[in-house]
């Protein structure tokens, strides 16, 4: 068991080297540098100005050699820029001193700053991150016991007049993307256009204190996406349990419906719900670029967008390696649960 | 009310002609505010001057404390001088004043000056330091800092300076920075600029958003890390793209409460929803903002439908879209040529850009960039609307087949009345491609683009801003427009002159503006603000100046 996380950690970082470095490729190419320098200097820098500027503090050095100062095994950059200027990287481009560190990548714990924040990434990716596990703690909450209802009551008598009706349901919630039903959701419940302003149509106030108001929409609006794909997935495998040699038996015996359903039935129904739960999670971080940018809700999600567009690579990069341990966390989870859930199973 | 003039010296002679043309109907009440009380006239005597009394400001039924939430996008703040968005005023508008301010009936009224005084041919400026001002550090404001600031405004290789742009003739074109001798400390409370040449912008200049006047200690890259002022609050938090809030500083003996002049609010907050105004609507009906910083097109009835307070006022902020010269597609410059200019120009119908662009909130314009709002406006009539004449120019020009790649941001109006010149122009035959580039990146390149449309604010004289962005080399000059003719033309406008004579020379600058076909300016518009019912002194200024000290809870 050990050896398997262990293995699972070398993995998690082997993924995060190589996603980090496309990014970093993909953001140190030279077009969007000069976007990089020109919001940071000055909107009308001559070409010259631009390749001095990005000179001065390092965006010119070869590509492996700026990944290897951000990841901290190459020895920051010290230039003496053509301004007559010391920058050094682990001063944040002021001249370097006795206590300066030679190295200051993400291995000793610098994660950079945020050109557009203008706050190091360590500062704010936290608050960011706090804002999101909020947001998804409560869809959490309502997607699984909700899908795991609806799939176990469509599920328990397969062909019924519930189970077509509940199907139908899940069918239609998982075919809406979020940017459609979100949008539907706040044209219905948070303008005055059909009589049911009941809640906010935006979240903003909810960084500061959530309310069944403010909270319901954004929280809905990813919640029936995933809620349809669970539900689907638990009826499919309650069905196929209902089915089963040893349900028959119990029945044969005179076990009650309800004994059968929840005794009998519904641990063995739940080993497939649970990946599915588990692999919805990195899903969800999708839904919640779309549904955060909706709903202005600053949190993970808002802060990639707003990175992306702005060429902000340090806060990309943070992005990234925290998005590899999300993914590959989850999965860590739903395999070892996995064990637990299927005595039949065994790692390593 | 006893003297005339802010610092009671007699009044300026050139006081009397504008008195004499605004009699006669040459100036319009508007024009006389601003250029009698520029020349150190108090607002209260210019009115008097026209025979008529000084509205009683609405501000009177304030009451103390309270908390004010703004719809804005919240920016990284960077050096004042260097300040591209008014946004970022609103923030430093807390700790960080300005010498002088411009009201939207056209006056300038005194803050950190106590007054001013201006010589007969506008190269000598005396002004007066207000004096009991104390930073928020508890050091005094004198004459050394407001000489500090003034210089620092001259310096035109600092990146970014606009302020260069205001204070031309006080900067030295050899070397970049300002002229020797030219601010000069009198005493602990004067300061004397001496000008080579005349210039009557230069108050109007002090009182634009990015004068603010900051302490020796701020730190450029961003003010907030240390909000020394002389303003009566004090940043609590400024998160970029989330939010800003500016609370009372507590232990700051503010000069305006001795003066009487509000600083109503005890917390200010400003709430960043992003560029899309229906995130503003649902922000406003889930009363998560109590005003907008500007709303605008199809949105101000849309605000008013929830029961919002419209604040509505003329302005001659506007929107040129402009092609630029110097630029290279393909390796060629297409709009070098003249021709190409003037059949863009004449394949547009400016009515039908604010019809479809603005929702005819405003009036048309003549692609000139001065209008009626400004004192020296001069009645040019405007290129003839001829589409089948443009393409057969733009045939001559052997042009026909380029196609435009015509650029604005992604936001309502502007893209909107972007679409309707690309519209226009296809109709009239010619090859048009147009782009949208998202708001967080569209400013990196806005001078540059090859032909792309800027918003540009009021400012109180028609000069200041064809000095900003149409004289050649200046920073903001986004058309790459360069014309000996015109920037002397310009230099003899900015000298004073009665309104005849000056009317002379607008009417020759003006006209080349619309010979060389420099720009589309379609229209004047007029701005709005909405506000939930229980606020004053919230309205709209004609040039977004960040006047939140008027701002309070109706009584």
């Amino acid at each position: 068991m050990g050896l398997f996380i262990l293995r699972r950690l070398g993995v998690m970082v082997l993924t995060a080297i190589c996603l980090t470095f496309i990014v970093f490729w993909l953001t140190n190419l030279y077009p969007k540098l000069e976007v990089l320098a020109k919001t940071q200097g000055n909107f009308r820098m001559s070409d010259e100005a631009v390749i001095s500027y990005l000179g001065n503090r390092g965006y010119t050095q070869a590509l492996p050699v700026k990944y290897g100062q951000w990841l901290g095994v190459v020895p920051g950059y010290i230039i003496e820029g053509s301004d007559g200027e010391i920058r050094s990287k682990c001063e944040r481009n002021s001249p370097p001193t006795d206590e300066t560190p030679t190295f200051c990548g993400i291995i000793q714990g610098n994660w950079g700053f945020s050109t557009v924040a203008k706050e190091d990434v360590a500062d704010v990716l936290p608050t960011r991150l706090g804002n999101t596990g909020k947001l998804m703690f409560w869809v959490l909450m309502v997607m699984v016991p909700g899908a795991l209802i609806i799939g176990v009551l469509a599920g328990m008598r397969e062909g019924s007049r519930t189970d077509r009706s509940l199907s139908t349901v899940s069918i239609i919630a998982t075919a809406t993307p979020e940017y459609v039903s979100g949008v539907i959701l706040i044209a219905l419940f948070a303008t005055p256009l059909f009589g049911m302003q009941y809640f906010k149509g935006t979240a903003t106030s909810a960084m500061d204190n959530i309310t069944f108001n403010n909270f319901f929409l954004p929280v809905m609006t990813i919640a029936i996406y995933g809620m349809g794909y669970i539900a689907r997935m638990t009826r499919a495998s309650m069905t196929e349990i209902m089915t089963a040699q040893y349900v028959r038996t119990a029945r044969l015996k005179g076990v009650s419906f309800a004994n059968i359903v929840i005794k009998h039935a519904l641990r063995n129904a739940l080993i497939a719900p649970f990946t599915v739960i588990m692999l919805q999670v990195p899903w969800l971080l999708n839904g919640v670029v779309i549904v955060e940018t909706l709903f202005n809700y600053k949190g993970f999600g808002w802060e990639l967008v707003r990175a992306a567009s702005n060429n902000d690579i340090e806060m990309l990069l943070g992005v990234s390696v925290i998005s590899v341990i999300v993914v590959l966390m989850t999965q860590l989870i739903s395999d070892i649960g996995y064990v637990f859930l299927n005595p039949r199973i065994r790692i390593s | 009310m006893t003297n005339k003039t802010l610092t009671g010296a007699p009044l300026h002679p050139a006081v009397e002609i504008y008195v004499k043309d605004a009699q006669t109907g040459k100036l319009s009440r508007r024009e006389f505010m601003a250029r009698t009380t520029a020349l150190g006239v108090t607002s209260a005597a210019a009115y008097g001057l026209l025979g008529l009394a000084q509205p009683a400001a609405a501000a009177g039924h304030a009451q103390q404390g309270g908390t004010m939430r703004m719809q804005m996008e919240v920016r990284a703040l960077k050096d004042p001088r260097a300040f591209d968005w008014t946004q970022m005023a609103f923030v430093t508008a807390g700790w960080l004043e300005y010498l002088v301010e411009y009201n939207s009936d056209g006056s300038f009224e005194p803050m950190l000056l106590s007054g001013w005084e201006i010589n007969d041919d506008a190269t000598v400026y005396t002004l007066s330091v207000r004096q009991g001002v104390q930073w928020n550090n508890g050091e005094n404001f004198t004459a050394d800092d407001v000489a500090r600031v003034i210089t620092d405004w001259c310096d035109k290789n600092a990146e970014g300076n606009s302020m260069a742009g205001r204070m031309t003739a006080l900067v030295d074109d050899v070397t970049g920075t300002a002229i020797k001798g030219g601010i000069e400390v009198v005493d602990a409370y004067t300061v004397r600029l001496n000008l080579p040449q005349s210039d009557i912008s230069l108050i109007a200049g002090m009182s634009d958003y990015p004068a603010a006047v900051y302490h020796s200690s701020i730190d450029r890259e961003n003010p907030a890390n240390t909000p020394v002022g002389t303003g009566p609050y004090m940043i609590e938090s400024n998160e970029v793209g989330v939010k800003a809030v500016l609370v009372r500083n507590e232990g700051h003996e503010w000069w305006g409460y001795a003066e009487g002049k509000g600083a109503y609010l005890d917390r200010i907050e400003y709430i960043d929803y992003g560029t899309d105004p229906s995130a503003w609507v649902a922000a406003a009906a889930a009363d998560e903002v109590d005003m907008t910083y500007e709303t605008v097109g199809d949105f101000v009835d849309v605000f008013e439908s929830i029961g919002y307070e419209r604040s509505e006022i003329a302005s001659a902020a506007t929107l040129v879209i402009r092609p630029n010269q110097a630029a290279e597609v393909d390796g060629v410059k297409p709009y070098a040529d003249v021709r190409v200019r003037r059949a863009i120009s004449m394949a547009v119908d400016n009515s039908i850009c604010l019809e479809l662009g603005y929702a005819d909130r405003g009036i048309v314009a003549r692609n000139q960039h001065v209008g009626p709002m400004h004192p020296e406006w001069a009645d040019v009539p405007a290129i003839d609307y001829d589409p089948a004449g443009a393409l057969a120019l733009l045939t001559e020009a052997g042009m026909q087949d380029f196609e435009m790649e015509i650029s604005s941001i992604d936001d309502d109006w502007r893209k909107n009345t972007t679409d309707a010149v690309a519209a226009q122009l296809r109709d009239a035959g010619f090859n048009v491609k147009r782009t949208i580039i998202p708001g967080s990146t569209f400013w990196n390149d806005w001078t540059k683009y090859a032909f792309s449309s800027t918003n540009w604010n009021h400012r109180p004289l028609g000069t200041q801003v064809l000095g900003l962005a149409y004289r050649s080399g200046e920073a903001w000059n986004e058309f790459a427009f360069n014309n000996a003719e015109f920037d002397a033309l310009l230099d003899d406008a900015n000298a004073i002159a009665a309104a005849d004579e000056r009317a002379i020379v607008m009417a020759k600058i003006q006209q080349i503006l619309v010979d060389e076909a420099v720009t589309i300016q379609p229209y004047w518009r007029s701005l709005y603000r909405h506000c939930k019912p229980g606020f004053v002194g919230w309205e709209m200024h004609i040039a977004y100046l960040p006047q939140i000290y008027k701002i309070g809870i109706a009584a």
